[in-house]
């Protein structure tokens, strides 16, 4: 097969994944649904890539889009996305069913609802092994308890033979982490794994993928609403706001040089352990933009507390910061004089309008 | 095992419920109350014969002594007597317990090897022409009652393409096969395409919704080909409402048989059951609800049986009660 000399011949270092102006609409009673709106980047192999966003903000959809898991009907894809030097974003069902499973693999959200309830453990397991390994059942169910023991799953025989309604949602999760590794994924998908779960089982969950995601030198995308999760997991993060990649940049960078309103606004959202208890957690006022018919300019602009004309009227484009790898979609960044301008602005007006009662305290100020 | 025992125990009161309560309601119902002899042997009759009657069946005594004795006589394969054919009910029931036994099963089975390809398939491919118009067909299936089914197939396939005979008569299969189906063909065909509608209707609604369960797309996710994500994965999740419709419908499957077998002239035990009732002929109604009873609460027990066998959840949960 062509595909396979050329990804032969393909350098270690070249990217994994690369994606060039990757849009996902659905066509809707209500007009076309702008879902995913032109998406460029690159994933290097065994990285972690956290993408983050509000509900509604495509980030779902766009995971959905690199593994090609659509809805049959209504979805209109274009763009290019290149797994391991092939093009695989026109590729149908058919053709993915190849990758599915072996190559890319998907952790959902609900391990509640992922497993199929009547069927035992080892066998979901062992059915990828099957099907993309040609094992016989035998040696797929020794291969399936193997994987049970990696996500450290204790009495992993036992729960070869047991049903999903038999293990607590945590279990639940690391046999679906189980499910996904088993082929030896080059590309792992995890769509908001430990939403669904204790904040407990939570960390040990994401400490769970990255181990293996070294171990076994597979690329992570971790998508997620919740800054928080990303953090410390990844390489780097891309934040999605209305369909677009508003800020991308290396974790670190990132955390310490955020430079769109929604990315500080994100970062304002999560409580912070220094905070006094009772401290009123900032939400971010309004609602996501209808991507049906978005906002003509920034598609943030009429959430954004320092918008100016400009914002609502033309589209920022995405731009390096002077910094390597950080790239964001905003005319007045953070840290701008123009941002500065209009927090000043707004702290002003916060006081005149609470004046006569009591002196208030505006959330610039209590930062 | 005791959830087993426990349903088999409610069964068997269902069972002795309702055959009493034809015992009773058929006496109640005669037009001389208190002389049920009389009534079955008719005017005619001389005082000896009904004072036989009466002694062999306990007819003086009170409903709970009768349902006794005839309870007993059923165990010994006497069903009773029947005026209307002045003969025992066992001699002439026998032959016509298989014919209605031929067609509900027929209808059964064959709606069951209808309904569900078409029903997996229509809500796979939802919203296509297929399940549009499989759609309209099981709809419409649905509201035609046997009474207005029978005579359009028959006008069709009877007199228009002469495939089978007019009236059925009653060739087992291990007479002549083709004689058989011949015959029972389109009977069955007629009892079984509305029931086929309803199961459609009622899998394709369950199919639909397990689709769109999370587990359905990880099986995809993982690979797994279309044809086995729906039939082992989807099918299997998606089987309850089915099977307990199964149970559900065979109740009125029996009054499907009754006008099926009226119109083809088949002799089975619906029109035993009709003219049973027409006559007054006490035994002959006891008798075929009986074993019609048996036959509904079996099937209902058995498809209880088949949600433990699909379900771990259901077996896990009875092993603990």
């Amino acid at each position: 097969m062509s595909n396979v000399s050329q990804a032969a011949s393909r350098d270690i270092t070249d990217p994994l994944l690369e994606l060039t102006d990757v849009k996902t609409h659905f066509r809707t009673a209500r007009g076309l649904v702008r879902a995913v709106d032109g998406v460029t980047f690159n994933l290097d192999r065994g990285k972690a890539l956290g993408i983050v966003g509000e509900s509604g903000s495509g980030k779902t959809i766009l995971s959905r889009s690199i593994m090609g898991l659509l809805p049959p009907k209504g979805a209109v894809r274009s763009g290019s996305i290149k797994f391991e030097g092939r093009e695989i974003g026109n590729l149908g069902r058919k053709q993915m069913r190849h990758i599915w499973g072996k190559e890319m693999a998907m952790i959902f959200q609900d391990p509640m609802t992922s497993l199929n309830p009547l069927m035992k453990i080892g066998q979901q397991i062992a059915e990828p092994l099957k099907i993309h390994l040609g094992m016989d059942k035998t040696s797929a169910m020794a291969t399936a308890e193997k994987l049970l023991q990696d996500v450290r799953i204790p009495e992993a025989h036992r729960r070869l033979a047991q049903y999903p309604h038999e293990l607590s949602g945590g279990m639940r999760q690391r046999v679906m982490i189980a499910i996904a590794l088993a082929c030896g994924p080059t590309a792992l998908f995890a769509d908001e794994p430990t939403t669904a779960l204790d904040v407990t089982v939570q960390a040990q969950i994401l400490d769970l993928l990255n181990e293996q995601r070294k171990d076994r030198n597979m690329s992570l995308i971790l998508v997620t609403h919740d800054l928080g999760v990303v953090a410390g997991h990844t390489d780097d993060i891309a934040v999605m706001y209305g369909g677009q990649l508003v800020e991308m940049a290396p974790t670190r960078v990132l955390f310490a040089n955020m430079k769109m309103p929604y990315t500080e606004a994100l970062m304002q959202s999560i409580p912070k352990i220094e905070d006094p208890s009772h401290t009123r957690l900032t939400a971010i006022g309004g609602r996501p933009p209808d991507l049906v018919h978005p906002p003509k300019g920034c598609r943030f602009a009429p959430r954004c507390p320092y918008v100016r004309e400009k914002c609502e009227n033309e589209m920022p484009q995405l731009q390096q910061s002077d910094l390597p790898g950080h790239f964001f979609r905003c005319w007045y960044p953070v840290g701008s004089p123009e941002y500065f301008e209009s927090k000043e602005r707004n702290a002003a007006k916060a006081m005149a309008s609470a004046a006569p009662t009591e002196v208030p305290v505006s959330i610039g100020e209590a930062r | 095992m005791r959830y087993f025992l426990q349903r088999l125990f409610q069964f068997v009161i269902v069972f002795f419920l309702v055959t009493f309560g034809v015992l009773v309601f058929m006496r109640i119902g005669l037009n001389k109350p208190g002389d049920p002899a009389r009534t079955m042997l008719g005017g005619t009759a001389t005082d000896e014969q009904i004072k036989a009657v009466t002694d062999r069946f306990h007819l003086n005594s009170n409903y709970l002594t009768q349902y006794w004795y005839w309870l007993r006589g059923m165990f010994t394969l006497d069903f009773g007597y029947s005026q209307t054919n002045n003969l025992d009910v066992t001699t002439y029931l026998k032959p016509r317990v298989l014919p209605t036994l031929f067609l509900g099963i027929y209808a059964t089975v064959g709606a069951l090897v209808i309904a569900v390809p078409v029903a997996v398939y229509q809500a796979y491919r939802r919203d296509s022409a297929f399940d549009k118009i499989g759609s309209f067909f099981s709809f419409a299936l649905v509201s035609i009652p046997a009474l207005v089914l029978a005579p359009l197939l028959s006008y069709l396939f009877i007199i228009r393409l002469q495939w089978f005979p007019r009236l059925a008569s009653k060739i087992y299969p291990w007479e002549s096969l083709s004689g058989h189906f011949k015959n029972f063909l389109l009977p069955s065909i007629v009892l079984m395409l509305p029931l086929a509608a309803v199961y459609v209707r009622l899998l394709r609604a369950d199919m639909v919704q397990t689709l769109q369960a999370d587990f359905v797309t990880l099986a995809s996710a993982k690979g797994v080909s279309p044809r086995r994500v729906l039939w082992s994965h989807a099918l299997r999740n998606s089987l309850f409402t089915l099977l307990t419709n199964v149970g559900v419908q065979l109740g009125g499957l029996v009054g499907g048989a009754l006008v099926v077998e009226q119109y083809f002239n088949i002799k089975g035990m619906g029109s035993l059951l009709v003219v049973g009732i027409l006559s007054s002929d006490l035994f002959t109604v006891q008798s075929v609800s009986a074993i019609l009873v048996a036959t509904v609460v079996t099937v209902n027990l058995l498809v209880d049986l088949s949600y433990a066998v699909i379900d771990p959840r259901i077996r896990h949960a009875r092993a603990l009660s």
